[in-house]
């Protein structure tokens, strides 16, 4: 089982926590303030109020034994880098750091963080995206060429099978996925829907109204795409 | 004096008849468009709902059922709008608020 600690307790810490405990984590969780660390300490395996800029706090909590350090302090840029630091010299592997800025981000890698993100910013250019491009869903960038996105299945593709549609040889992409919608009635017989995942689909697969492919392509194939 | 009453009787007995007879139709509207929903005929489903909700506009059930079409077929604004409408007329619709807690975002 992975052990992981979460330093900074803020919405995005602890939202990262909660996550982990999801997905099957051990989450020790570290803040300076009471009340954050009572309200997450139902959920995670251990919350500690203690400062976490302390070396020997941090050596008693066993944190140098962990296998990923999330350091979510990033409102306090000097703390964040000092935990960052100090981490870093305790042998911690994996080192995830939230920044606030560009330039805290570059202080942030040059001191040993693994990984850092800023969560306000790309959650900013995602939202943006998606509002300037409606049917696209999620853009993940691979390299300037080749991307993995999910769209909106066409109309022209509605009532088709994937062999039909023949979008390798037609679009120059291909159809990783299929996020369907399988509708059914509840117990009280209420309409409801259940969301499921068909990884690879198969040629004899057909595209139903409502359907989301996430494909895999050119990027430049996929504005071409975007106007079907 | 008796036939009078006779008249009236008839009258409201008449009346009991169209509201059943109306109460009737809204119910197959709605059995129709979940039967097109549940075949993922979307479209028919919302002609079927829209039909229902001319006769009855202030039924919640269908402005739910036209917002899972509308969701199901990735018409998140529409939707929206749908289950915001059965909330207002049910406030106590599970479904709806759960629906519309995932578009809109908690």
């Amino acid at each position: 089982m992975r052990q992981c600690v979460v330093v900074g307790l803020g919405t995005f810490g602890a939202s990262v926590a909660k996550t982990l405990i999801e997905k099957g984590c051990e989450v020790l969780a570290i803040d300076e303030d009471e009340e954050k660390v009572k309200e997450i300490s139902e959920i995670v395996t251990q919350a500690v109020q203690a400062d976490a800029t302390d070396e020997k706090t941090l050596r008693s909590l066993g944190v140098d034994k962990m296998d990923v350090a999330i350091i979510s302090t990033g409102e306090n840029m000097e703390a964040s880098i000092l935990v960052t630091l100090l981490l870093k010299e305790l042998g911690v592997k994996t080192i995830v750091a939230k920044a606030l800025s560009d330039s805290h981000g570059i202080v942030l890698r040059k001191i040993g963080a693994t990984r850092v993100v800023f969560p306000e910013r790309d959650m900013g250019v995602r939202l943006a995206e998606s509002l300037a491009t409606p049917t696209i869903l999620e853009h993940i960038a691979l390299s300037p060429e080749y991307s993995i996105l999910e769209v909106h299945a066409p109309k022209s593709f509605i009532g088709r099978t994937l062999r039909e549609i023949n979008v390798r040889a037609k679009h120059g992409v291909n159809i990783i996925a299929i996020k369907k919608k399988l509708p059914y009635l509840t117990e009280t017989g209420e309409s409801d829907f259940k969301e499921e995942i068909l990884i690879t689909p198969g040629a004899d697969e057909e595209v139903a109204d409502g359907d989301i492919l996430v494909v895999l392509g050119p990027t430049d194939k996929i504005d071409n795409l975007r106007n079907l | 004096m008796f036939q009078e009453e006779k008249r009236d009787f008839k009258k409201i007995e008449a009346k009991i008849a169209k509201i059943r007879d109306r109460k009737e139709k809204v119910e197959k509207l709605i059995e129709l468009g979940k039967f097109y929903f549940l075949n993922e005929k979307y479209d028919e489903a919302i002609s079927k709902f829209k039909e229902a909700v001319k006769i009855d506009e202030n039924n919640a059930e269908i402005y739910y059922n036209l917002g899972i079409v509308y969701e199901s077929k990735n018409l998140p604004e529409e939707a929206s709008q749908m289950y915001t409408k059965t909330l207002e007329l049910n406030p106590g619709h599970k479904l709806a608020s759960k629906h519309l807690e995932k578009i809109v975002g908690k």
